[in-house]
């Protein structure tokens, strides 16, 4: 295995077990793009281009997106009540 | 379920799943050798029978077209329940106004987060489309450009504000790209029964190998998923970020609407 996928992989796992660690959800939607962008990486490092733009796309900016959203709408929720 | 029950029931699990998942993973090919003879078979035929150059576009719209229909039915249904139940709430009525929060401070995006937001969002905008138009000749494809597109959409909000941006992104608009998306490929399917071959049957003229128009239908539906997908997720963002703004009291369903 080259270097370069083993790095991958390794720091695809970390970040992985940051989402885990992380007990502050909006600190979690972080990590969560971190690997995300990680694992989008790795799909690159594997020569899988087409995987790895619609992993970065989705991973790392839409769904943080759509968490950090229903992070705001839960709060904002809860004020007005 | 207490921590030591849970821990029983995991250590129960091992053990009857340890073998199996010994077994499967040592009769898996070794990692990076995996060439499997449906891709040699692909690589070898695609650019012959169908004149294009990225494989997984010839297997996701020709060989496998079926599927990437039901999974695009799929995505369609997804983010109509999502914006039903979204909006359920919120009403239909003010759809295409931005909605407020009273309280909430405006605040002001530096120069330089707009310039950068302005260039790098319409640099990726473009991007995206370019990822979806050479579908078929180099990697990517409709979903990938479209996602891209999508998130470009992001760039833009980050550097305009809220309200700026939702008067230049409309509900209506994302909502016919993805309709006149999924249209486009049901018809791609449909028109060949029509005629009396197959479904998704590959009629239209296939063009010369390497060129942007090549592929015959598959050009055709990669550029219909383009824009579906694009409308999709644009508007799957364009709720949630609604979904941040409207007050309670306002929200509330509407019965007088209905």
């Amino acid at each position: 295995m080259k270097p370069l996928v083993m790095t991958a992989l390794i720091l695809t796992a970390l970040t992985g077990l940051l989402v885990v660690l992380s007990r502050d959800p909006a600190r979690q939607v972080f990590a969560l793009a971190a690997n995300g962008l990680m694992l989008g990486i790795l799909f690159f490092v594997l020569q899988a281009p087409d995987v790895a733009y619609s992993q970065i796309a989705v991973g790392t900016a839409v769904t943080p997106l759509l968490y950090l959203a229903t992070l705001a709408a839960l709060r904002i929720n809860k004020e007005h009540k | 379920m207490s921590p030591a029950a849970r821990r029983v029931i995991f250590l129960f699990a091992l053990v009857i799943m340890a073998p199996a998942a010994r077994l499967v993973a040592h009769s898996m090919p070794t990692f990076g050798a995996a060439t499997s003879r449906y891709a040699s078979t692909v690589n070898e035929l695609a650019p012959r029978l169908r004149h294009v150059s990225n494989m997984v576009a010839a297997v996701n719209f020709d060989i496998r077209g079926f599927d990437t229909l039901a999974e695009e039915t799929m995505l369609l249904c997804a983010v109509v329940g999502a914006v039903i139940l979204l909006r359920g709430s919120r009403g239909e009525r003010d759809s295409d106004k931005a909605g407020v929060l009273p309280g909430r401070a405006d605040i002001a995006r530096s120069d330089a987060t707009t310039l950068v937001c302005r260039v790098g969002g319409t640099a990726l905008l473009l991007f995206g489309a370019y990822v979806a138009l050479h579908g078929t000749v180099t990697p990517g494809g409709g979903f990938q450009g479209g996602v891209i597109a999508s998130s470009a959409l992001l760039l833009l909000y980050l550097g305009e504000g809220y309200r700026c941006w939702r008067n230049l992104i409309h509900s209506a608009v994302l909502a016919a790209f993805e309709g006149v998306g999924a249209l486009v490929f049901v018809l791609a399917a449909a028109w060949p029964l029509a005629q009396g071959h197959p479904a998704l049957d590959n009629l239209l003229p296939l063009g010369k190998f390497k060129d942007l128009y090549s592929g015959g239908a598959i050009f055709l539906t990669n550029c219909a998923v383009g824009l579906a997908v694009t409308g999709s997720f644009g508007q799957l963002i364009l709720e949630f970020l609604e979904e941040t703004r409207s007050p309670e009291d306002e929200s509330e369903p509407n019965e007088a609407d209905t």
